[in-house]
């Protein structure tokens, strides 16, 4: 069934912005633990005193929910999901070279 | 709706014990997953998977899925028997680390899925006891770059999972009208506030996080809030100087390339990209196009350029 069309006004999330830990868990459905582990890599750089009262940068999400879905989906650890996250980071930005190398070569 | 058969999807026999289906699923999962994977309509696929390793890796739905009996095909009409699933026991359970979705894990999935296992059925999780505040969701949204530019309004047809009064869930399709700001980066997130998961009970409604991925653009490569942009120029244009005009995402600029400028140079047009606090730049990236000596006249200019250009050696760099 689909429900009348609303309109909603949205927040841009920018660099000032902040999400709990336990916000951040839901949505990347990761546990605390993780979230702690990640911070210890340097994936994510929290402020706050103890793990449960941290707030993370909200920036850092698209990241701590492919560690999510990379450990959840494929069934890696941690830390070979950083590792996999890290190296599809590198691998996006060398395809852009790439496609830019391309176009001064193409005809 | 159709029939689905998960063992198919799998790739395995209907005997298969529960190592063979989790080997399978590893395997599948890591040729279609949307965010390893080049494979044509990898998401798609891998839905399929996950819904078919959602139900053979449980043993109790395993069971009952099963006990439709093995004369079904996929794609064939279907409709759940009215004893369904009676007779069984249900538990629960998540899983350490990445947790399991906890209470509904079966969004995305299909209508087949939801009959059997969604929130209507004996497997979809039953009553909550206490209210709560509905969960927060995160999706993915899909921009133009000139939409990113510019901003815009998007209408979205979003399917959520709602609680109902009885503290089940049921997935239903929502449909959203959200304004895009303009400057809206690859990887930003844009936060609707009370449109994730509405609660029973009268807690607040979660909010729903889009994450906005920026498709890619016939001429423009985006990085950050920086745009590049390849623009080919005449030999002329690179040696002695020249003023060009430039397309860029708010409008053709003119541009002045300097004399003696080289293929791969790279001018920056000052707050040209996306629009923020700051803007970004676009970069045009020069690449010198020869004209073709296709003419007695072109291909004499040629010939001069060899004659009084004699000592000019383009691949000097390669005998040092």
């Amino acid at each position: 069934m689909t429900e009348a069309v609303e309109r909603y006004e949205v927040h841009l999330m920018g660099e000032t912005d902040w999400i709990g830990a336990g916000d951040i868990c839901a949505l990347c459905r990761l546990d605390l633990t993780a979230i702690a582990e990640l911070a210890d890599l340097g994936l994510v750089a929290p402020r706050g005193a103890a793990p449960a009262e941290w707030l993370l940068p909200a920036a850092a999400l698209p990241r701590l929910a492919l560690v999510g879905r990379l450990m959840r989906d494929l069934g890696v650890n941690l830390s070979g999901a950083v590792l996999a996250v890290e190296l599809l980071e590198a691998q996006r930005s060398l395809e852009r070279r790439l496609q830019r190398l391309e176009q001064l070569r193409a005809p | 709706m159709e029939y689905r058969d998960y063992y198919q999807l799998l790739g395995v026999g209907r005997t298969a014990t529960a190592e063979e289906i989790k080997k399978s699923y590893r395997r599948l999962a890591r040729k279609y997953h949307p965010d390893v994977s080049k494979e044509k309509n990898a998401e798609q696929k891998f839905k399929e998977v996950q819904e078919a390793y959602e139900v053979l890796k449980d043993p109790e739905k395993r069971a009952a899925y099963d006990q439709l009996g093995s004369e079904w095909k996929s794609g064939q009409q279907f409709r759940p028997p009215p004893d369904w699933a009676s007779g069984f026991e249900f538990t629960g359970g998540t899983r350490p680390g990445a947790t399991g979705a906890p209470g509904f894990d079966g969004e995305g999935f299909s209508d087949f899925f939801s009959s059997l296992f969604g929130g209507a059925s004996p497997f979809g999780g039953g009553a909550r006891r206490a209210p709560r505040q509905g969960r927060d969701h995160h999706a993915r949204i899909d921009l133009d770059l000139e939409e990113a530019f510019g901003g815009g309004t998007r209408t979205l047809e979003l399917k959520r999972p709602d609680m109902k009064p009885d503290g089940s869930l049921d997935v239903r399709a929502h449909t959203v009208r959200v304004s895009i700001p303009a400057g809206v980066t690859d990887g930003q997130l844009i936060r609707l506030a009370g449109q994730g998961e509405r609660s029973a009970g009268g807690a607040r409604a979660g909010d729903l996080y889009l994450e906005v991925h920026v498709r890619p653009h016939r001429l423009y490569q985006l990085e950050g809030r920086d745009v590049t942009l390849t623009l080919p120029i005449a030999p002329w244009e690179a040696a002695l100087g020249a003023t060009v005009t430039v397309p860029t995402l708010g409008g053709a600029v003119d541009m002045q390339v300097p004399s003696g400028a080289q293929s791969g140079q790279k001018l920056r047009l000052r707050g040209r990209g996306l629009p923020g606090q700051p803007p970004g730049d676009a970069y045009v990236q020069l690449k010198i196009v020869a004209p073709p000596a296709n003419s007695p006249e072109a291909r004499a200019i040629y010939e001069q350029m060899r004659t009084t250009l004699g000592t000019f050696d383009p691949r000097a760099e390669l005998k040092r």
